[in-house]
């Protein structure tokens, strides 16, 4: 039971005939004493005869998915089963972070009818978003009482990362059909494999043509060349306690997700088999044997549930991950965080079991902070902080140098360029043949 | 829409979002409860449910309550605080008995608590039962109430009292005889014979020997446990009981008092006890708030108070439960370098401060000039002084030599270090590029973080 604004008033109104019909104390408190029983009267007629909302029925329907930065609509319908019209306000108790507004909606459902109550959701944090509850609070007649009751109609949506690195994907895809051949400026690189031979067309190169096969068909015939394919790519996400920290109001995480999002997408269009694993001391999301339309849609979807965790990376168990995944040559793709020396010898201890057999590549975050603090020598203040920053940058150089002396690749870049870069990476390894 | 059409559409719908979730895209559709219209449970608890979760302490509550108003009744909503003397007061120092017992006798005892009281139920030949324990009265009130009644019998008479109905009669001092006896023309004292022994006296001066003057339980020859005077210009009598004692509960069953006690108050039909109260006080200063407020203004705040507290209810209802949510952490990644800057600046670290500026610029230039990350320090420095045409020497002070000794030269060097990285930098340019290029390259040149870090 709640009451209304309206049946505020009312006692509020009172204040009248006390003031008009009460000249003495007595008379006055008698008014006062006919006003609220009026007032209790017409609340309890009110009362009786508002629609029960115990008797509504819900029935929801949500889309399972959304990514975050998008809008999608929820569906509740309401059956009214009760023997009264029901005229209510009705609250879907969606968590905060689902985006759901305001959220109050009114309703009149008359007896034995169904009504839609439709909500726009846009949430704005990446995970499983709930609904536990729905509340309706039904009015009376006299609007100055509601019954409300809480009916239990659970639901939950998935909010996906949102990708925003996908603007990249149309320029690398171009770069990467260079690579293959399928344009007419053809880029040949070291250790790319024949495909194929063609008609010579203006601007290839003149190196590529093939004066056999030039002679044979008495006209001039190229060669083709397209990188080598079905290579194995294995993202490995560090979703331990370094992860959670935010650079450009970005946890180091979600960065690390859009990289590995369009370098999967970027390698599933060049031919590559993609396996990603998110770990830290357990698997906290892994991704195997999709292809296409599908990884993206499983690697998102794994993502989506993907929190970091406040406990130390398990460097020494990647290695037998990475074994359990695959025992042949393969792109080993780290996304992880290069901070001090310190922080990165677990990192630095199991690379050479990697580098041994496979093409290791560090990627890393580097906070733009930093690189503009050292540029900053304004007063006493600024230089030692451009000092702490310099110091910072010297440890990741130094980590990263150390990575390299191990025979691993090193990529760091600010939130924004970091996702391009690894891509840039990636095709660029591909293009000399080293995957 | 009925229902079974309704769920046969979603579906179809998650169907076809389970085959379109494709590339992450908000197409799947997930029905909860649909088909068959679900049976939809309440959370909250119905009135029903809450009065029989909550019976206990409700029963409790009553029993609380019964026990309570048992407990009063059976106390017989004695006023065991109450006043003195007072005629419905069944306290020992309370007067009930002898009140109940005058008027078993036929006296019409009236209880009055005010001088208005008493003028509206007096009668000719009324009694009247003083005793101002607190000294309300004063004197001309006490004079007028010499004029109502035929007799009056003050207990425990003050100054103010004697002054005004027995102007000859003094304070005696506590009695200090063994026993009191009665001696005297009074009817009611012989009656009594002996009265409580101890309490206070009153005196009447041998010199001033008034005829209407009658002590009655002498203690010496001047103090009297009883006196009876007639008043100078009404007529009316007053008996003067110093002791207040002989009337209350717990002794009047004692020696001659009952019989004192009777005999005074119980020669008329109509005995009216009072004992003055506040309401005596004359009124004095201006009228009060209350006085000078209408009638309506206590009602209208308490309907003003009630509809705050409605009010409040209105906006303080919740409109059902909250869900709760689990937080991210947040961290700032920079927190450490803000955090060993502060460190540098609270221990005044100039040259280790100093000494990571110098190996960051050391090793900007020996890239600027094309040298290798792990060159030696002497060839960066020979290099950067060839190209910028600075004296070497220069140059060592700023990268390696010179060591701060204050902030002023801490910020200075960092200058110096600056300057030369900018020199550095155009020198390169200037020779690198042919003049005309300089311009158009220079937007590319002065791009400050450079976004993407790659060890040469």
């Amino acid at each position: 039971m709640t009451l209304t604004g309206r049946f505020v008033l009312l006692c509020a109104l009172g204040v009248v005939p006390i003031v008009l019909f009460g000249p003495d104390l007595v008379a006055a408190a008698g008014v006062l004493a006919l006003w609220l029983l009026l007032v209790l009267v017409l609340s309890g007629i009110d009362l009786a005869l508002a629609a029960s909302p115990r008797a509504v029925t819900v029935q929801r329907i949500l889309p399972a998915r959304v990514r975050l930065g998008e809008s999608v609509t929820s569906e509740l319908y309401l059956t009214n089963t009760g023997r009264r019209r029901l005229v209510a306000v009705v609250r879907d108790a969606w968590q905060p972070s689902a985006g759901a507004g305001r959220n109050r909606n009114r309703v009149v459902i008359p007896r034995g009818e169904r009504r839609l109550v439709s909500l726009t959701l846009t949430p704005f944090r990446r995970g499983e978003r709930r609904v536990e509850q729905v509340t309706v609070r039904s009015r009376g007649p006299l609007g100055l009482w509601n019954r409300q009751a809480t009916l239990n109609a659970p639901g939950r949506i998935r909010v996906l990362p949102p990708f925003h690195a996908r603007k990249h994907l149309p320029s690398r895809i171009a770069r990467l059909k260079e690579l293959d051949g399928r344009t007419s400026v053809m880029v040949r690189g070291q250790g790319t494999e024949f495909d194929s031979l063609r008609e010579y067309v203006r601007g290839d190169d003149v190196r590529s043509i093939d004066w056999r096969a030039t002679a044979r068909r008495n006209d001039v015939m190229v060669r083709t060349w397209r990188p080598e394919r079905d290579r194995r790519v294995v993202i490995l996400l560090d979703t331990g306690r370094t992860a959670a920290a935010r650079v450009n109001n970005e946890p180091r995480l979600d960065t690390a997700f859009e990289a590995a999002l369009l370098l999967a997408a970027l390698t599933s269009v060049a031919g590559d088999r993609v396996d990603f694993l998110a770990f830290d001391r357990r698997v906290r999301g892994r991704v195997q044997g999709a292809s296409g339309a599908a990884l993206l849609s499983q690697m998102v979807d794994s993502m989506a549930l993907i929190d970091p965790e406040l406990i130390e990376m398990d460097w020494a168990a990647v290695p037998g991950q990475v074994r359990g995944i695959t025992s042949q040559h393969a792109l080993i793709v780290v996304l992880t965080s290069i901070d001090a020396a310190g922080a990165s010898t677990g990192l630095l201890s199991v690379l050479p079991q990697l580098t041994k057999r496979h093409t290791v590549l560090v990627a890393s975050v580097l906070d733009p902070a930093t690189v503009e603090a050292a540029a900053t020598r304004g007063g006493r203040a600024e230089i030692y902080r451009a000092a702490a920053a310099e110091r910072a940058l010297l440890d990741v150089a130094r980590v990263s140098a150390a990575i390299r002396q191990l025979g691993a690749d090193v990529v760091t870049a600010s939130p924004a360029q970091l996702p391009p870069a690894l891509a840039d990476r990636y095709i660029a390894l591909k293009a000399a043949g080293r995957l | 829409m009925s229902a079974t059409q309704f769920g046969s559409q979603t579906d179809t719908a998650a169907r076809a979002g389970g085959a379109a979730g494709g590339s992450g895209g908000s197409g799947g559709y997930g029905g909860f409860g649909v088909g068959a219209p679900p049976v939809t449970t309440v959370a909250t608890p119905s009135l029903r449910a809450v009065l029989r979760r909550s019976s206990f302490w409700v029963i409790a509550f009553g029993c609380i309550v019964a026990v309570a108003v048992v407990a009063v009744l059976v106390s017989g909503g004695s006023n065991v605080a109450g006043r003195a003397l007072a005629g419905d007061n069944p306290a020992p120092a309370g007067s009930m008995a002898l009140v109940e017992v005058l008027r078993q006798q036929g006296v019409t005892v009236t209880l009055a608590n005010s001088l208005a009281e008493v003028r509206d139920t007096v009668g000719n030949d009324s009694t009247v039962f003083l005793y101002d324990e607190n000294g309300y009265l004063d004197g001309d009130q006490l004079t007028d109430l010499a004029g109502l009644a035929a007799r009056i019998v003050v207990v425990a008479p003050d100054f103010l009292s004697l002054q005004a109905l027995a102007p000859t009669v003094g304070f005696g001092g506590v009695s200090d005889a063994e026993s009191l006896t009665a001696n005297c023309a009074v009817p009611a004292a012989n009656r009594a014979e002996e009265l409580l022994p101890g309490g206070n006296t009153l005196s009447i001066p041998e010199a001033a020997e008034h005829p209407l003057v009658t002590g009655c339980f002498a203690s010496s020859t001047d103090t009297f446990s009883l006196v009876q005077v007639e008043h100078d210009t009404t007529g009316a009598i007053v008996s003067l009981v110093p002791d207040a004692r002989v009337f209350n509960n717990e002794n009047v069953t004692g020696y001659g008092n009952a019989a004192l006690a009777l005999g005074l108050l119980g020669p008329s039909d109509s005995l009216i006890w009072y004992l003055p109260t506040l309401a005596d006080l004359p009124r004095t200063g201006p009228p009060s708030l209350s006085e000078i407020t209408p009638g309506w203004v206590s009602p209208a705040l308490v309907l003003l108070a009630l509809v705050a507290v409605a009010a409040a209810f209105w906006r303080g209802r919740r409109f059902g439960p909250l869900v709760a949510e689990n937080l991210p952490v947040t961290v700032k990644a920079s927190e450490t370098m803000e955090g060993r800057a502060r460190l540098y600046a609270r221990s005044n670290a100039r040259l280790r401060a100093l000494d990571a500026l110098r190996i960051g610029t050391v090793q900007r230039l020996a890239r600027a000039v094309g040298l290798g990350r792990l060159a030696h320090l002497e060839d960066v420095i020979g290099s950067v002084a060839v190209i910028t045409g600075s004296a070497p020497e220069g140059v060592r002070r700023v990268l390696v030599d010179e060591i701060p000794r204050s902030d002023a030269q801490l910020m200075a060097l960092s200058d110096a270090l600056q300057a030369l990285e900018h020199a550095t930098g155009r020198a390169v340019r200037a020779g690198a590029v042919p003049a005309a290029e300089v311009s158009a390259s220079a937007s590319r040149e002065f791009v400050s973080p450079p976004a993407e870090r790659m060890d040469p």
